[in-house]
């Protein structure tokens, strides 16, 4: 047998190899640009610490990649579905697990590369056109657990926080696609999800029941960690209460995508 | 044959929604040999076909292929196999090349080489590197045949691979396809509802209706033509009744349109001639008939689909 990477490689020419993966690309170089320049253009010389900034940037650009990185996965098993190719791909010498994986992993190196490349951009364009700095500024409140830190691990773990995040709303995206074979379901539903989230983040903590610390809309602004908070305030929620949330619907959904992506015959 | 089957069918059965698809279907497929699978529309076939390549689970019985079952112990059933499944569906937005690159990574043995050497023998030398959006669908039949056969399988199996091919291109499969089985000792297992095709091609053929096997018969002798099978003798009689009552017992047959019409062969032919004389019956003559294999097909499953 070959190599699994191989597997990842086909995947990620599947992703690359689109014209849509380019203007994705596009986008999360762009905005950071477009943001820093229009702001040192129209702002006559107001003086804006480079990490703000880029908290800014990094804040919109994160809804895109997880958008970006939702759409890829609706069609990474779905579209394969309505284009008929699963036939092809599924009679190799290969376990329908081991082909799922190799599937979940490409998507997830394709938010990561987004992710870094927002990270990179943002960061440059910052530190050219509003000055390094090694202070802070006004990125890290004072309520913040790692108040008075440097700001490249602040920035570095508001990523990561975004990033789990993003895990999460992409495996749902990915059972939709994988164990529902519907593109269109996953995209909505998870957009839906990502969305309204702070929405029905705000309904949920105006009602006075114990299980909504628990629901999965609850638990999706690990930001609020950061900067001394919570997602709903006076609940005792803590970081690592919503970790063990977020890895329980983790587990959840990718148990659903794997044990029926694993039985149902493939009729299309 | 003494030699261990490629595949294996036992007691196939696939049910789905409490209607029976695939019903016991049992079959062997021999090296080297093109196996014909034979059935009008929804009789099975492609259902058949997708449980061998491990796309359908089976509700009972077993398929193995070179030994290996593909219930237990599916990528080593899979890596004997080429196929293709109804439409060779490739990724449009690939080229030819991209798509036999993005297969050949998933088998070990597909070499730069094999891939264009493949892409020579079905003739996509001039157009590998377009997108497949612009292939016509001869052009992506010939790119399907190209993947199945890249990683030189022991069994390749083809649902209606010349769907889609103009006369040539149906000629050169046909002759590609007992090449591969000639020369390099590959089974070929096809489906088709032509049977004129399945006469041109195949060894054997199963066929199938409802999701049951009714028959399964060789086409070609040794020597490779084609052979005649069941042969039917027409005889004009005088008194029909009487000439089928003097033969009942020994020899089957009916009256059609004032004749005698009896299954039997050249010998039988002779003797049933004497019989009838001994009984004082006049033969005005006697006229063999032979059953094409078009005849016995609609014979046995009827000119309507089963659908
Ligand atoms: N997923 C499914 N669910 C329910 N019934 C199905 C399913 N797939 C196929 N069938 C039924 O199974 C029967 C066999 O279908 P199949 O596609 O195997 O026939 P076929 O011999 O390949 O026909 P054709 O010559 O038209 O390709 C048909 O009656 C069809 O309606
Ligand atoms: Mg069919």
């Amino acid at each position: 047998m070959t190599n699994f990477w191989k597997l990842v490689q086909n995947e990620n020419m599947k992703i690359y190899r689109r014209a849509a993966t380019l203007i994705m690309l596009g986008f999360v170089v762009f905005i950071p640009i477009l943001v820093t320049v229009g702001f040192v253009l129209l702002s006559d010389g107001a003086d804006v610490n480079m990490w703000e900034m880029m908290q800014l940037q990094t804040m919109i650009v994160f809804i895109l990649i997880t958008i970006f990185t939702v759409v890829k996965s609706a069609d990474s098993v779905a579209g394969e579905f309505s284009s008929g190719t699963i036939k092809l791909l599924l009679i190799r010498p290969w376990s329908r697990s081991t082909i799922l994986l190799s599937k979940f992993l490409a998507l997830l190196l394709f938010a990561l590369l987004l992710s870094a490349i927002c990270f990179v951009v943002s960061w440059g364009v910052n530190a050219l056109l509003l000055g390094y700095e090694a202070n802070p500024g006004g990125l890290i409140p004072p309520t913040s657990p790692m108040a008075g830190g440097s700001p490249w691990a602040y920035m570095l773990t508001y990523y990561l926080y975004e990033w789990i995040v993003l895990v999460v709303i992409v495996s749902f995206a990915f059972m939709l696609s994988a164990a529902f074979r519907s593109g269109g379901l996953a995209i909505g539903l998870s957009i839906f999800i990502l969305l309204s989230g702070s929405l029905i983040t705000g309904i949920l903590g105006s009602m006075d029941k114990p299980w909504v610390k628990y629901v999965l809309f609850s638990n999706l602004d690990l930001t609020s960690y950061l900067s001394g908070g919570a997602p709903l305030p006076g609940r005792g929620m803590t970081l690592g209460f919503s970790l063990a949330v977020l890895a329980a619907y983790f587990i959840v959904f990718n148990l659903v995508s794997w044990t029926v992506f694993r039985k149902r015959d493939v009729a299309a | 044959m003494s030699q261990a089957p490629v595949a294996r069918l036992q007691n196939v059965t696939k049910r789905i929604g409490g209607r029976t698809i695939i019903d016991r279907v049992s079959l062997d497929v021999y090296p080297g040999e093109v196996f014909g699978f034979l059935g009008p529309n929804g009789s099975g076939k492609t259902t058949t076909i997708r449980m061998m390549v491990g796309l359908m689970s089976l509700t009972s019985g077993d398929i193995s292929i070179g030994g290996h079952s593909v219930r237990t112990e599916y990528p080593r059933a899979a890596e004997q196999v080429g196929a293709i499944v109804e439409n060779p569906e490739m990724y449009k937005f690939l080229t030819g090349y991209q798509n036999l690159v993005h297969f050949a990574r998933m088998n070990s043995s597909v070499t730069k080489e094999r891939i264009d050497e493949v892409v020579k023998l079905v003739g996509l030398s001039g157009r590998i590197h377009d997108k497949v959006k612009k292939y016509s669908l001869g052009m992506r039949q010939r790119l399907g045949v190209a993947q199945a056969v890249m990683h030189r399988p022991k069994l390749l199996i083809l649902d209606e691979p010349t769907n889609g091919l103009d006369p040539a291109g149906i000629r050169e499969l046909r002759d590609y396809l007992r090449q591969l089985a000639r020369e390099e000792g590959i089974s070929v297992f096809v489906s088709s509802h032509l049977l004129s095709e399945m006469e041109l091609m195949c060894d054997r053929v199963a066929i199938l209706q409802k999701g049951q096997i009714i028959d399964i018969r060789s086409i070609r002798g040794q020597a490779g033509e084609a052979v005649q099978q069941t042969e039917e003798a027409l005889f004009d009689v005088d008194r029909p009744e009487a000439a089928l009552g003097a033969l009942q017992g020994e020899w089957s047959g009916y009256v059609a349109d004032g004749r005698l019409v009896l299954s039997a062969d050249r010998n039988a032919i002779a003797e049933a001639n004497r019989r009838l004389v001994e009984a004082g019956i006049r033969v005005y003559g006697i006229r063999a008939k032979t059953k094409s294999l078009e005849d016995q097909f609609l014979e046995v499953t009827g000119s309507e689909t089963n659908d």
